[in-house]
């Protein structure tokens, strides 16, 4: 399957916050970024260094009463975006299902909003729900609540919810970091899997080295607040990626260069983890 | 010692044997588990207990039948009021009629406004501030004193005593229906903004479905205060209700007579709650889940 084209830029986003005693705080301080094909983007950072607020920033998600970003743009194909877009869905770490809905609903929530409703025609929809349930491999549970699923099948299903409306661009915040460290293991492996057979542009925040370096294509490092880009490369070792490649030189290499620029800059708050 | 204890349908821990309990810990332990068997013990006894009482000191002359009839003057009362041979009516059957249908179109009243004004104002901060103050304060307003402005503005009619009910409930609901809203996390309505919902959408489709079991719980109250209001609101010109029953025999000084009407009131107000609790029990099955 070919990836549909796409092209998401960030431009000299500076980001502040009313801080006390009248100050400014700046939590973001002049990121560029530019996102043009599809892939897995690690965005990794100290927690609190702003990489969620990036984030929801690119997702249109935009806290009340405060400018954001306070300078800079999101381009999406080339077009400023301030707001919720078609092509860019957001997956949280509280994945929100309805408790009152079952699987398939859940997933086919999007189809209750007059704006897909439009789009989509209904038997489009529902076999695209179906086949989708079936991807993340919850095809058994289609009927059940999300009170009679795990924690790792309810984040499956705000993963279907997210892919059904097929975006270009998929935002992850954090998505796996309440799960234990098998299931992460296992959506980590049915990320991977979906990336596969539809490619989009992933842009997954974490704060996990280990799994930046366990999926991305691209790791790109946040230094602590203010936020600066500390550091960008690619890794070109296919996925799945062997427990023995990530204990290679190369991979030990690239932990140790992450794990460098993030303490480059001590004395903000945050750290970062490391799990294997 | 076991840390991970299996969490009960209130979130609490269930058995706490595993946890090494020492048997002094069987008082004062919020968290303890009391046997279905040792709670309904309790409950009996304590009311037979006080049945008991009842009858020694009714029995025994102690205190008088204007004052306090002994149980069994009141179960003849109630007896009387169930059916009464000699005019072959039932004086209860009636007025339990007549003050369940006014509870009912006070309820509908309720729901119909009270709800939909609550869920404004827990879905807009700026309808929130505009009627808050207007709502709020009523919560403690002496609602008895109402009556007689009810009565200016309304007449004497069916119509007051069913808007007495409502006023008197409603200022409870609107503000618990309000907080029902309120409570549901943020990250719904951001994960169905950011699907493509527009706020209203957002509201109808990812808070209000998680706000219900607590609305319906508002409603429960709302109903409950109504049953505790009833006797006020047919104080003024009621030919039939409970609360009339209970007025009419106060006049007659038939102290059984209002006994045998405050524990009818009594009764159906449970009876109403708990039939409420189920139909909410069905209608919202994964609440207790969440």
């Amino acid at each position: 399957m070919t990836a549909a084209t796409v092209s998401l830029e960030l431009r000299e986003i500076v980001q502040e916050y009313p801080g006390r005693e009248g100050g400014v705080l700046r939590v973001i301080n002049g990121v560029s970024l530019h996102f043009d094909r599809p892939g897995i983007n690690m965005l990794l950072g100290p927690s609190g260094c702003g990489k969620s607020t990036l984030l929801h920033m690119m997702g249109g998600v935009r806290p009340i009463g405060v400018k954001t970003p306070t300078a800079g743009e999101v381009l999406i194909d080339g077009t400023p975006c301030h707001g919720a877009h078609d092509d860019v869905v957001m997956v949280f770490q509280r994945y929100a299902n309805r408790p009152d809905l079952d699987v398939w609903n859940n997933v086919a929530f999007p189809f209750r909003l007059a704006h897909w409703r439009k789009r989509v025609p209904e038997a489009e929809w529902k076999a695209r729900v179906d086949a989708m349930i079936d991807a993340v491999g919850l095809g058994a549970h289609r009927h059940h609540l999300p009170s009679q699923l795990s924690g790792g099948q309810n984040q499956r299903v705000a993963l279907a919810r997210a892919l059904v409306l097929r975006p270009r661009v998929l935002l992850m915040d954090e998505p796996f970091g309440a799960l234990d460290a098998q299931t992460r293991g296992e959506m980590q492996t049915l990320l991977v899997e979906l990336h596969e057979r539809h490619p989009c542009l992933v842009i997954f925040v974490t704060h996990d080295v280990t799994e930046a370096l366990l999926l991305g294509d691209r790791v790109i490092v946040l230094s602590t607040q203010p936020a600066v880009v500390a550091d960008d490369f690619s890794i070109l070792e296919p996925r799945p990626r062997s427990a023995a490649w990530q204990r290679s030189s190369e991979a030990v290499r690239m932990e140790e260069r992450i794990l460098d620029r993030l303490h480059s800059r001590s004395g903000g708050p945050g750290s970062v983890v490391v799990t294997i | 010692m076991p840390c991970a204890e299996p969490l009960d349908a209130r979130g609490r821990a269930g058995s706490l044997t595993g946890i090494a309990m020492a048997a002094a810990d069987k008082h004062w332990n919020p968290y303890a588990l009391l046997p279905a068997r040792t709670t309904r013990m309790l409950g009996v006894g304590a009311v037979v207990t006080v049945l008991v009482l009842w009858a020694v000191v009714t029995g025994f002359g102690w205190i008088g039948p204007n004052k306090l009839p002994a149980p069994w003057q009141v179960a003849k009362a109630f007896a009387y009021l169930a059916w009464d041979g000699e005019n072959q009516r039932s004086l209860l059957w009636n007025a339990t009629l007549w003050s369940v249908g006014r509870v009912l179109a006070a309820g509908a009243l309720v729901i119909a406004i009270g709800i939909p004004v609550g869920v404004l104002m827990g879905a807009s901060p700026r309808v929130n501030a505009t009627l808050s103050p207007l709502v709020d304060p009523f919560r403690s307003a002496p609602v008895v004193a109402l009556l007689p402005i009810m009565v200016m503005w309304f007449g004497i009619g069916e119509w007051m005593k069913i808007l007495f009910l409502y006023a008197g409930s409603v200022v409870y609901l609107i503000p618990m229906v309000r907080d029902a809203v309120r409570a549901v996390p943020q990250s719904y309505w951001i994960g169905a903004r950011d699907l493509g919902a527009t706020p209203w959408e957002a509201v109808r489709h990812a808070v209000l479905p998680l706000a219900m079991p607590r609305i319906a719980d508002a409603v429960i109250v709302a109903v409950s205060v109504m049953w505790t209001y009833i006797t006020v609101a047919e104080y003024v010109n009621a030919r039939e209700g409970l609360g009339q029953l209970i007025q009419n025999a106060r006049r007659f000084s038939a102290m059984d007579q209002v006994f045998a009407g405050i524990i009818v009131i009594i009764a159906f107000a449970l009876l109403t709650y708990h039939f409420m609790r189920w139909i909410k029990g069905r209608l919202y099955p994964w609440e207790t889940r969440v």
